[in-house]
């Protein structure tokens, strides 16, 4: 049998000899070490993943490892690592946390390693990429992930409903929010059992409307808070006309299926039951790899009488505040921002949006192979775009805002002036309250 | 010296006993007892993660007198405790009696009814939304059967309520019902047997001989669903957030919104202040009327 002492004397001698092993032979030592943070679906992780290798590889003084974490966790892991001071040196963040947390001085200011980089000129990029990365005109991030809100519409509802196509309309400046009702209704079907086939359009989650559908609002010259992001301006006669639209879309067109209606995904742009979304530039990829029964594109929202303004969102890649190796971060965040990725990233998979203005306008981005073959639509609503009213209190406001018009939503109310009053005064107090009570 | 001072050490009476309890004990310290004092600490600051400053009860004056959702959020909690803790109690206990009847399968019963309660709470969530889908929802089919327009459960105010209400059957079958099976099967058959000789019908052996016998789990299962009951957060989270209009803004959501949306944590951790005070009220007012209903085997205890 075994001898007792004498296993684990062995035992313990393997232990010892890992443990002196694994310490002695650090693969990374005298590199700087950068630690980067981000969140993605597995592709997007992928990608993340081969750009660090490759600057790894390319630099052989600097060692960048990747933590991923999930998105429904990464906000808060976000917070609690900035809090406790041990947040990695190059993260991303969504723009819906990026003002919150570059007050209370989280991030490092970036805008004199930019000045000191010979190859990175602001010029070059589109104003609004740059301007969701500034804070007190100071720079605090590189924008990824850029992109804007515009309409996908299945090309091959539109021909057999006898519309003339949207994208040609848009050339022509005809393509205005009653061009839009009326198309809607006419794709919207019903089937023998009286219940919608299809309906004319969609916005992409079952949820609420707001703030994805922000071009209705701008489009008729109404606004969600004041230029200095510090009160509601919902009452404004352009708002309240652009809500009550809305509302009407569902419940007296019937052109856009109702909350209930739209839950659980029954009514998807990808299965054919919608007849156009709004949506971000991202989702490119997955209707390329999942719509093979019609034909789909792309055109700018709607004109109301103020012209047509879309949304712009961006991610930021910021710095700790706290990092030890600024310029080696800064190395990395320009590697990964830089020309060669956006090219493979946002022209050649189409991801999202180039924020380099060259490269939109390049031959390769506005001729492809593959659909959406109306390129110069996303180049349209970039150079029509606003970012949204993102400010510190961002969570705070939406969620009272959504709150009172639910009801609009949901039918229980049809007067859109009614609720925008109730809403800007509930908006106003939360403004208004002392920060952190 | 030290010697006889170390034997003198083990020699006391509860050493092995807080030895052997040592783990649980330094865990309790360092992660229950540690952050209950620090958020009573912090519920008389204003604390966002960078910044901290003592503003006395300023907190709890706020809650009180300046935040209507604070109340919306009580007023609904009280609302889902008060239909679903006796819902619930009555499907358990009818569950274990149905479950404590000698029939072929019985096991196999048994093992069917607590499945739901394996599933974990955000998947049985997703379920019960396709549920309540007020246009293609089973429940409202069924409701369309029979010739009534279900209300859109999860996008009226006025559903919503009875909506996470219904829920919280998902959980009957679960720990609660195995109790009351226990309880059952603890009461001996020959009460039944004297019972049934003087001519009890089936409904009096259920009033005179289960309840008073049961009554000691029955009081254990009304703390724990009360506590449980108050604490209501993971189907709000996952499938309304809190809407429509807080209709299903339950206290612990609110509460979390507040502490890692917002983040106001003095006002949260006030809030939770608050929550504990009114756990531990109930559960003292259901001591005191425990001595007229509660009927403890063999003995005044």
């Amino acid at each position: 049998m075994f001898n007792r002492p004498r296993l684990l004397l062995k035992s313990l001698a393997i232990l010892v000899g890992i443990l002196a092993v694994g310490c002695s032979s650090d693969p990374f030592a005298g590199k700087v070490q950068i630690r980067y943070m981000a969140w993605g679906n597995p592709e997007q992780m992928a990608l993340e993943e081969r750009l660090c290798d490759e600057f790894n590889q390319k630099n052989p003084d600097v060692h960048v490892s990747f933590l991923k974490v999930p998105a429904a966790e990464y906000g808060l892991k976000m917070m609690l690592m900035l809090a406790s001071h041990s947040a990695p040196d190059v993260m991303r963040v969504d723009h819906y946390n990026f003002p919150r947390l570059v007050k209370k001085g989280y991030f490092h200011d970036l805008t004199d390693l930019a000045a000191q980089d010979p190859t990175f000129h602001r010029e070059d990029f589109f104003p609004q990429a740059i301007q969701e990365c500034l804070y007190n005109d100071k720079l605090y991030g590189l924008n990824v992930l850029f992109g804007g809100v515009l309409i996908y519409y299945n090309k091959s509802m539109f021909r057999e409903a006898g519309l003339e196509d949207p994208a040609e309309l848009a050339k022509n400046g005809n393509w205005t929010w009653e061009r839009f009702r009326d198309s809607a209704m006419r794709m919207s079907q019903k089937g023998p059992d009286g219940r919608y086939t299809r309906f004319g359009f969609g916005a992409p989650s079952s949820g609420s409307t707001f703030p994805v559908l922000a071009c209705a609002i701008w489009g008729y010259g109404g606004d969600m808070l004041d230029p200095k992001l510090q009160h509601a301006v919902f009452d404004q006669p352009g708002s309240v006309k652009a809500f009550q639209m809305l509302a009407d879309f569902r419940w007296k067109d019937h052109c856009s299926p109702t909350q209930a209606q739209g839950e659980n995904s029954l009514y998807t742009f990808e299965s054919g039951k919608l007849g156009m979304v709004f949506d971000f530039m991202g989702m490119t990829p997955r209707y390329r790899k999942v719509i093979h029964k019609f034909d789909w594109d792309v055109c700018p929202v709607p004109s109301g009488p103020f012209g047509h303004t879309t949304l712009c969102k961006g991610n930021q890649l910021v710095m700790d505040a706290e990092t030890k190796h600024p310029k080696e971060a800064w190395r990395f965040e320009r590697f990964i921002t830089s020309q060669s990725t956006e090219q493979e990233l946002y022209v050649d998979l189409r991801r999202c949006f180039p924020t380099r203005k060259a490269m939109a306008y390049s031959k390769a981005y506005l001729q492809t192979s593959k659909p959406p073959f109306n390129n110069w639509a996303f180049v349209d609503a970039i150079e029509h775009s606003r970012p949204l009213p993102i400010n510190d209190r961002w969570s705070e406001w939406t969620n009272a805002f959504n709150s009172e018009i639910d009801n609009l939503i949901a039918g229980r109310e049809r007067d859109a002036g009614v609720v925008l009053k109730r809403a800007k005064q509930k908006v106003d107090k939360v403004l208004a309250d002392e920060e952190g009570f | 010296m030290a010697t006889s001072h170390r034997k003198r050490m083990v020699d006391q009476p509860g050493f092995w006993g807080f030895l052997f309890i040592c783990p649980w004990l330094i865990g309790f310290l360092c992660f229950t007892a540690g952050p209950m004092l620090t958020s009573f600490w912090l519920s008389f600051h204003k604390y966002d993660l960078v910044s901290i400053q003592n503003v006395g009860v300023e907190n709890y004056r706020r809650l009180f007198t300046e935040d209507p959702l604070f109340w919306k959020a009580l007023k609904n909690t009280i609302f889902y405790a008060l239909v679903s803790v006796p819902l619930g109690i009555i499907g358990s206990l009818s569950i274990a009696l149905l479950l404590n009847q000698n029939v072929r399968g019985q096991k196999l019963f048994r093992v069917c009814f607590y499945l739901p309660s394996l599933v974990p709470a955000v998947a049985s969530a997703l379920v019960w939304q396709w549920v309540f889908n007020s246009d293609n929802g089973i429940l409202n089919t069924m409701l369309r059967m029979v010739g009534i327009t279900g209300p859109q459960w999860l996008q009226d105010e006025r559903a919503t309520p009875w909506a996470f209400a219904l829920m919280s059957l998902w959980g009957v079958g679960g720990g609660r019902m195995v109790i009351f099976l226990a309880g059952l099967q603890n009461i001996s058959d020959s009460y039944y047997e004297a019972a049934k000789i003087d001519g009890a019908s089936p409904w009096r052996c259920f009033r005179c001989v289960t309840m008073p016998l049961l009554s000691p789990v029955m009081f254990f299962n009304l703390i724990l669903g009360v506590i449980g009951a108050f604490q209501i957060f993971t189907s709000a989270y996952v499938i309304t957030g809190g809407g429509p209009n807080h209709a299903s803004l339950y206290y612990a959501l609110y509460l979390f919104q507040n502490a890692f949306e917002y983040f106001k944590f003095g006002k949260a951790s006030a809030m939770a202040w608050v929550l504990f005070c009114i756990l531990l009220c109930l559960t003292l007012i259901q001591f005191w009327t425990s001595k007229r209903w509660v009927y403890y085997e063999g003995g005044d205890k």
